[in-house]
């Protein structure tokens, strides 16, 4: 019993991938020669000027968007199949409120410890966590769906309340890397920084794997899926760090980039035709990433004549996929 | 084989006691009372989901308060309430997940494992749909399907939740019957909770009876007995 749509599906998506990646290195307003990326690499010079903005520029930027594109649409999934909810996602319950407040707490105080890249990833992920963690219990007390959309909706207008004091008591220095970050862009990172963001998302990509099974038992629900003997407590916390390490991770780096964690996972579900979580992780990481590679190409190809924030763009575009998912599903 | 002993159900307070009822493989057994008396938490409870107020419940002769729950998903399957379908899960995957408790970490799916989707699926007539979505089959082929993954999960224990609450009378008919061959067949205990009484009276299916927060085994009762000691 082999499904070979499935395959195919997958083969498209990793030859579409290195197509995405090219559309997205060639779509920056300087023209940069192969060969300088090739030396940027084996023999980097730091006086070339071509090959400088390879490494600090484009390549950091290539990498962010497709850790940020599979990132956040790993975390809807998590969501989505943890709540048994299709519109769940990072950004309407919550979980990227919850580390943009503690982003704002760190930037915004001036505390030199969470300036570091530590700190940073440190406070979004517990941000990311309690939230997570608070919509969890709330859930578990709610019958209906859109009451808990609701509640993160809530929840979300309740911290940029805080966020927005912080703001108010803020220094204009602080207040301008604060609005500049929550914004949502892919140029912040260095290049120095892709080692450490690499690693933590590998281990994201690897905890994913492992949760294969008890993401694929949770689809029947959580109580169908203890009578089949799943340890529920332990799998619903071990979702919820995963889903807060991933939104966290690009939360930090890239700022609040909204409807990417509710789209691609539906958009996922509906190419594959499938709930095997085998399949939809890596349809979702390389569907996220190839959305978001050329979401910000197109904003590259723009920036001589305007610059559009990622996080306007992706809401242009995921705001009417969800009204029709809403259309679809919910009525 | 399973053995209550003294078992008092309820959440908080007491709902159903019980002396010593014997439930054994091969046999069929319908679980009937007024809403509310706690058919459902009597389920729930022999199911290892709920706790007991006091009391055993044995199976084989071993106290399930001392089983994990990968075990009791080895020996006690429970189809509850109503499977509404999942978007975009097929029933054969629906069905490999009553394998979920032998599987390995990863959840994959031996050849024999999918040799028992396959021999349960005809078993209920139901190999037609196996390639269908959960969502887009019917009630009456949604019911059996949730039945059917109770069967993959090869548990000697087999409870069931009013599964005939929302079939017409054909469906609720040909189930029953179903259940009756297959607890002979493949020697299961099973329990159903019902509303169902004709239908059971005329399978001559053995009653516990839920009435008077007490719950009786009675091989055999007529309809004007059981109407008596419901009211």
């Amino acid at each position: 019993m082999k499904d070979w749509s499935l395959k195919w599906v997958l083969i498209c998506l990793l030859c579409f991938l290195p197509l995405a990646m090219y559309i997205h290195l060639i779509s920056g307003q300087i023209e940069i020669s192969y060969s300088s990326y090739f030396d940027s690499f084996f023999h980097f010079d730091s006086h070339n000027t071509n090959q400088v903005l390879v490494r600090e520029f484009r390549l950091p930027r290539l990498f962010m968007a497709m850790i940020a594109g599979a990132g956040l649409s790993l975390s809807g999934m998590f969501m989505q199949t943890l709540f048994k909810n299709p519109l769940a996602g990072p950004y309407v319950l919550g979980i990227n409120s919850g580390a943009t407040l503690m982003i704002a707490l760190s930037l915004l105080t001036g505390v030199q410890f969470f300036q570091s890249n530590f700190g940073l990833i440190g406070t979004a992920l517990i941000g990311a966590f309690a939230a997570g963690l608070f919509m969890m219990l709330v859930a578990q007390r709610l019958k209906s769906q859109i009451t808990l959309l609701l509640v993160g909706l809530m929840f979300g207008s309740f911290t940029s309340a805080f966020v927005s004091i912080l703001e108010s008591l803020a220094g204009a220095e602080s207040l301008k890397s604060f609005t500049m970050w929550s914004m949502g862009s892919l140029e912040q990172v260095e290049f120095s920084q892709l080692g450490i963001i690499l690693v933590v998302f590998s281990f994201g990509i690897l905890g994913s794997f492992l949760l294969v099974k008890p993401l694929n038992m949770l689809v029947i629900g959580e109580k169908s899926a203890a009578l089949l003997g799943l340890p529920i407590k332990s799998v619903r916390m071990f979702v919820l760090l995963l889903t807060a390490l991933f939104a966290g991770l690009v939360t930090a780096f890239c700022g609040p980039i909204a409807f990417v964690g509710i789209a691609i996972p539906n958009l996922t579900r509906i190419l594959f035709q499938t709930t095997n979580h085998r399949y939809l992780i890596i349809g979702n990481s390389f569907i996220g990433a190839i959305f978001l590679l050329l979401t910000d190409a197109f904003i590259q190809l723009l920036e001589g004549h305007l610059s559009i924030p990622l996080n306007a763009l992706t809401s242009i575009i995921g705001a009417p996929f969800v009204v029709f998912l809403l259309m679809r599903k919910l009525r | 084989m399973i053995q209550l002993t003294k078992l008092i159900i309820g959440h908080q307070s007491e709902l159903l006691r019980l002396e010593n009822i014997m439930l054994s493989s091969g046999n069929v057994y319908a679980l009937i009372g007024r809403n509310g008396i706690g058919k459902s938490t009597f389920i729930q409870t022999v199911s290892g989901m709920q706790k007991a107020l006091g009391g055993d419940i044995l199976l084989d002769g071993q106290s399930i308060s001392g089983f994990m729950s990968k075990e009791i998903a080895e020996t006690i399957s429970l189809v509850d309430t109503r499977f509404e379908g999942v978007e975009y899960l097929k029933v054969k995957d629906y069905l490999a997940l009553g394998r979920a408790p032998f599987t390995d970490a990863f959840g994959r799916l031996t050849p024999k494992d999918w040799q028992v989707v396959q021999d349960v699926a005809s078993e209920l007539a139901i190999t037609h749909l196996l390639e269908k979505f959960t969502d887009q089959i019917s009630d009456g082929e949604r019911q059996l399907c949730s039945v059917g993954r109770a069967f993959v999960q090869e548990t000697s224990v087999i409870l069931l939740d009013e599964p005939t609450a929302f079939l017409d009378y054909m469906n609720r008919k040909l189930l029953l019957e179903l259940l009756v061959r297959l607890a002979r067949e493949k020697k299961k205990c099973i329990v159903l909770s019902t509303h169902d009484l004709d239908l059971c009276l005329d399978q001559s299916i053995p009653f516990l009876l839920a009435a008077n927060g007490e719950i009786n085994l009675h091989a055999t009762l007529t309809k004007e007995e059981i109407l008596l000691a419901m009211t």
